[in-house]
């Protein structure tokens, strides 16, 4: 994924513009859309991804002007109203998971390209993944996904959801352990 | 094997690349611009209510029953002929309680946040609510002080009130606006704790910062802070626009259903509607409200807007789209 930070100007002044010049937001939307949109479309697929982002940024523009200026990266407050948004989905989203166990290895796979990147691993062992994910609480997948698949620290995970960085870890740890668990099973039998 | 590792692959795996569509969305944040910063959540709502109060609700509450005799009124009233009522919802958070819906918005006066036109024909069939978007650009004609100019029409609100709001729209519609109806923020609570509350079946449990809102799931009967609190949720279901115009949806109907239980006689639904003036500034006299709530016993109602397109020279603004507009109101002439 992208998760680059901007390269001009960073997004807290950016937000800071927004509050008199509403139109400088539409720049955050052209440095993290794409990105959000990939995140999304890994926990929910596609065709809600892109209803999703562009409510994450109607959202974050209405709240702009309750946004901490100390915070020079938008990212986490993004990905924190984006998890809320994610949540009214958890039924589809552990159908997903779900479905990643009955479906064929290659189903979801876009090219040859992503499935060289994606390594035979993580596909030979997807049934597994996908069940402890779908299995997971919604509070440790949250946390779990943010840092594995948005790239996020857990300092930022911790900001994203207003939780304390322990919070995180323990979250983080109970996650990783169900997900290693589902593993182990597998390879007993 | 690393776990965390075998997750990103399996994330990479699923993930998609963005569409060109995805700019769709962009757009959607500087279309909603100009519109949010003058609708905030309760537009919809309000057309509902405001219509409830103009319309559904003395329907409902006359209904079946306007073959009993009304006691007689004071002086007679004359509500017969076709009918246009112009329904205001405004923003005005001065005074009386608005002020903490919106503290920032305080020294910018009144704004009219939702426009509609009812009409009623002569047999009271079938009504029309017309929507008027806030931000069409359109001719102002002048009013007390301030000059003829082009402008958003719900400037002539926030600058020269109803009458001038009124004005502008008889010249441009060339229907005659026969009255004015006009609900804000306190207008809502009060007619909730006019009815006694609403019940509500609430299917999740909610916990609200913004409204310091907090309700397990159930059924609630929720006074009228609540009940605004409860139609402003912005973060509940699945977030969505439509999912809180339903909720609202909810919240009228809850509120039609307490109107029709209490209200079984006409003396009460002359309290009742005495109540409801209390809350809403109209030049209807009572006896008019009940005349003309009685009168309207069989009638189905319409929405529909006034035809628009985007306005080129303004950006962000509407125009009425013609000979769309025109032919609307000329059916309802």
């Amino acid at each position: 994924m992208i998760t680059q930070p901007a390269v001009r100007g960073a997004d807290a002044d950016l937000v800071r513009a927004s509050w008199t010049e509403p139109e400088a937001f539409a720049e955050l939307f052209d440095r993290y859309s794409a990105m959000l949109y990939r995140y999304v479309s890994r926990r929910l697929g596609p065709e809600p991804a892109e209803d999703l982002v562009g409510e994450t940024f109607l959202v974050a523009f209405s709240r702009r002007k309750s946004y901490d200026l100390a915070y020079q990266d938008a990212r986490p407050w993004l990905f924190g109203i984006l998890t809320k948004l994610v949540s009214r989905h958890h039924r589809s989203e552990a159908a997903r998971y779900r479905a990643l166990l009955r479906a064929p290895v290659d189903a979801d796979v876009e090219s040859p390209a992503d499935r060289v990147a994606a390594g035979v691993s993580a596909q030979a062992l997807r049934a597994e993944l996908a069940g402890a994910l779908a299995t997971l609480s919604a509070k440790d997948r949250d946390v779990l996904l943010l840092i594995a698949w948005g790239d996020l620290t857990y300092e930022e995970t911790a900001q994203a959801l207003g939780i304390p960085v322990g919070t995180v870890r323990s979250r983080l740890n109970r996650g990783r352990r169900k997900v290693r668990a589902a593993l182990g099973d597998m390879e007993e039998e | 094997m690393d776990d965390l590792k075998l997750l990103r692959d399996l994330g990479a795996e699923l993930e998609h690349q963005p569409p060109p569509t995805l700019v769709r969305q962009r757009e959607r944040i500087l279309r909603a611009r100009p519109r949010r910063r003058w609708s905030p959540w309760w537009a919809a709502g309000l057309v509902a209510v405001a219509t409830s109060v103009a319309v559904a609700v003395p329907t409902v509450l006359v209904g079946d029953r306007s073959v009993s005799t009304p006691p007689a009124p004071a002086a007679p009233v004359d509500v017969s002929g076709a009918r246009n009522v112009l329904v205001i919802g405004s923003d005005t958070r001065k005074g009386d309680g608005n002020a903490k819906y919106g503290p920032h918005s305080q020294d910018h006066g009144q704004r009219s946040d939702t426009i509609m036109i009812i009409n009623l024909p002569a047999d009271r069939g079938k009504a029309t609510a017309v929507g008027v978007p806030r931000d069409s650009m359109v001719k102002i004609p002048r009013c007390g002080s301030d000059p003829a100019r082009t402008s958003m029409i719900n400037s002539a609100y926030n600058s020269g009130g109803a009458a001038c709001l009124r004005a502008t729209l008889e010249k441009l519609t060339g229907l005659r606006l026969h009255h004015t109806v006009e609900v804000d923020f306190t207008g809502f609570k009060g007619m909730v704790d006019a009815l006694g509350g609403v019940t509500v079946e609430v299917p999740r449990p909610v916990d609200d910062r913004a409204s310091k809102l907090r309700l397990p799931a159930g059924r609630h009967t929720l006074d009228g802070e609540r009940a605004l609190g409860y139609v402003r949720l912005r973060h509940y279901g699945d977030g969505s626009d439509t999912a809180r115009m339903k909720r609202q949806a909810v919240v009228v109907k809850a509120m039609l259903t307490k109107a029709r239980r209490i209200v079984g006689q006409p003396a009460q639904l002359r309290a009742f509607l005495a109540e409801v003036r209390r809350w809403v500034r109209t030049d209807l006299s009572l006896e008019e409200m009940y005349e003309l709530s009685r009168q309207l016993g069989g009638t189905t109602m319409s929405y529909v807007s006034v035809p628009w397109e985007p306005a080129p020279e303004t950006g962000n603004r509407l125009r009425w789209k013609q000979p769309a507009a025109d032919r609307l109101f000329d059916s309802l002439k």
